[in-house]
């Protein structure tokens, strides 16, 4: 892991003092405090409600703006951390430092999902809010930002590789955005197959599932061990791709 | 006990495929020497080093840098290297000092010495002026310098150069020309260039690289005297045209060519001596003697030793040497 810490800080570091991470940070709050408002101001007028439909579970389980701002996000944060190294040349004296291939890839990982933990730290005053007029259940609160973390870090293990395979940042968020959009839609198929083995394939990679879930309380470590797989796999074929940069 | 040369390469050889970029080139760089990598565009330069450096890998052959094997003791091996790409690619959104703070934290420059190490490195490189500013803000030489800077940064004992003045005017030139010789001084310092007049201002030694090949190495006298060519240049008053005859027969002489006479009756005379011979002076001495019992008045002598870009061109060419033609016509 030679180099983790100093890469880690220079990803940090050039995440936020360039424009994107603002940028990024201004058009997901932007996008999520919309659909929060709504959802409470929709919420306040129905009468009648079960126990696990209030706006936090509304907002963390059944909306699919927080799907579409992280298919947006996600790839965004990633999509320069090695094609843009790549591109200008950094790669060279990045490489031949004293730094190892896993020391490297973690240290630009890492980065980025501090930065997108950070992007989603303002949602926590939505719940401090809610607090204020109502009762919250902190254990609900809890797991769906498990599942937002958790959907998050695959979506950035599978941006870190796609940038690694391409000079162009854009062909990174391209092929990001259609992993991830490929993933979705499988997922969906959940709602489309009939019981057998390709239902249980969409059910098992299904983001709408895992959010519905982990907004009402259940913590599913088969939907845990599915997240921790596309931040491992994607993340040891980063650090495969890099080594073999030696052999072009 | 053995004691290492700095930079040992043996039969390195790099494929990519389709091109040879490299093909079986060996050579050593011993301690506190200050060698030239000398070569045309697309010689295989870049790949060379690259490969001592330890970012890209060779298809055969090995390399040690202080007596460690750049591929099984990689990390090692990177620490005695401060190197520095072609064009010295930096992160443009950081600032020079922040840059260099980061290099020395990723080179495992102890927390404690850091700061002091990126002074001393800026300092040497002369850039301490530009601390605070973003790297994107430089001019191209300030660059250079920032990546000179990086590659001292850590201290270490070998500094490699991938052309360090390509792209820089005459001034930034001189300049970088200028650093580098001071750090020779106390550093071992490999530098590639296809610009001899580098060579010869900067390097103990020099290595010729073409085509993949190392085509010559040694001191840059002996690089000199491989091109033992040696002409002289004569200007003579000798208005009956009397003086080629007369030289041609001279031990030594190859070939004498003359101008037509001026109207002041003085004639420019082109004389090459043959290959073979070891002193050149001897027969330069023994052809003016000749002229000036003939009674030709000399007024100008000039022996003309080959640049080092003629020994560059005829290497590169891979023409036959002089003697040998010389030998072919006789």
């Amino acid at each position: 892991m030679s180099g983790f810490l100093a890469v880690y800080r220079r990803e940090m570091l050039s995440l936020w003092v360039t424009p994107l991470a603002w940028v990024l940070l201004f058009v997901f709050l932007l996008i999520q405090g919309l659909s929060f408002y709504s959802l409470v101001v929709h919420i306040s007028k129905v009468a009648e409600q079960s126990l696990d439909s209030g706006p936090v579970q509304a907002y963390f389980g059944q909306s699919i703006f927080l799907i579409i701002s992280l298919l947006l996000v996600c790839p965004a944060l990633t999509m320069r951390v090695f094609a843009e190294e790549r591109r200008s040349g950094t790669i060279e004296s990045l490489l031949t430092a004293p730094v190892t291939a896993a020391g490297v890839v973690a240290g630009k990982y890492l980065a980025a999902f501090t930065t997108y933990v950070l992007i989603w730290a303002p949602t926590l005053l939505y719940i401090l809010i809610l607090r204020n007029t109502g009762q919250v259940d902190w254990a609900v609160v809890g797991s769906s930002y498990i599942g937002v973390a958790g959907v998050g870090a695959g979506y950035l293990a599978v941006g870190t590789l796609m940038s690694s395979l391409t000079r162009s940042q854009l062909m990174a968020l391209v092929l990001t955005v259609l992993v991830q959009f490929g993933l979705f839609i499988l997922g969906i198929g959940e709602y489309i197959f009939d019981p057998g083995p390709l239902h249980e394939l969409s059910t098992h990679v299904s983001v709408l599932s895992q959010m519905d879930e982990l907004s009402k309380g259940i913590v599913d470590l088969r939907r845990l061990i599915y997240d921790a797989t596309l931040v491992i796999l994607p993340l040891f074929l980063t650090m495969r791709v890099v080594d073999s940069w030696r052999f072009d | 006990m053995r004691h290492c040369r700095m930079i040992e390469v043996e039969h390195l050889t790099k494929d990519y495929g389709t091109v040879v970029a490299v093909r079986d080139v060996s050579f050593s760089v011993g301690r506190g020497e200050v060698v030239g990598f000398l070569g045309p565009n697309g010689a295989g330069k870049s790949t060379t080093l690259r490969i001592i450096s330890g970012f890209l890998g060779m298809t055969a052959g090995r390399v040690r840098i202080d007596g460690k094997d750049i591929l099984e003791q990689s990390l090692e091996a990177r620490r005695s290297i401060g190197y520095m790409p072609e064009a010295a690619p930096l992160y443009t959104e950081m600032r020079v000092g922040e840059y260099l703070r980061f290099r020395a934290a990723l080179k495992r420059v102890p927390r404690r010495e850091r700061a002091k190490a990126v002074d001393r490195a800026m300092r040497l490189a002369r850039v301490t002026d530009m601390v605070d500013t973003l790297i994107l803000h430089l001019s191209k030489g300030y660059r250079q310098r920032v990546g000179l800077a990086d590659a001292l940064v850590s201290s270490p004992p070998l500094l490699i150069l991938d052309e360090p003045t390509a792209g820089l005017d005459p001034n930034q030139i001189r300049e970088v020309r200028k650093v580098v010789r001071e750090l020779g001084e106390s550093h071992t310092i490999l530098l590639s260039t296809h610009i001899l007049s580098e060579v010869e201002t900067t390097c103990d030694r020099a290595l010729v690289i073409d085509r993949g090949r190392l085509i010559a190495e040694g001191t840059i006298e002996e690089l000199r005297a491989m091109r033992r060519a040696d002409s002289a240049r004569l200007v003579l008053r000798d208005p009956e045209r009397r003086a080629v005859p007369l030289l041609e027969v001279v031990e030594g002489v190859f070939k004498a060519h003359a101008n037509a006479p001026g109207p002041d009756g003085l004639v420019q005379v082109e004389l090459t001596f043959r290959p073979e011979i070891a002193q050149p002076g001897d027969v330069l001495e023994s052809a003016l003697s000749v002229l000036v019992g003939a009674g030709i008045g000399v007024r100008e002598a000039t022996p003309t030793k080959p640049t080092l870009e003629e020994v560059f061109a005829a290497l590169t060419r891979g023409e036959a040497a002089p003697a040998e033609a010389a030998e072919a016509k006789a």
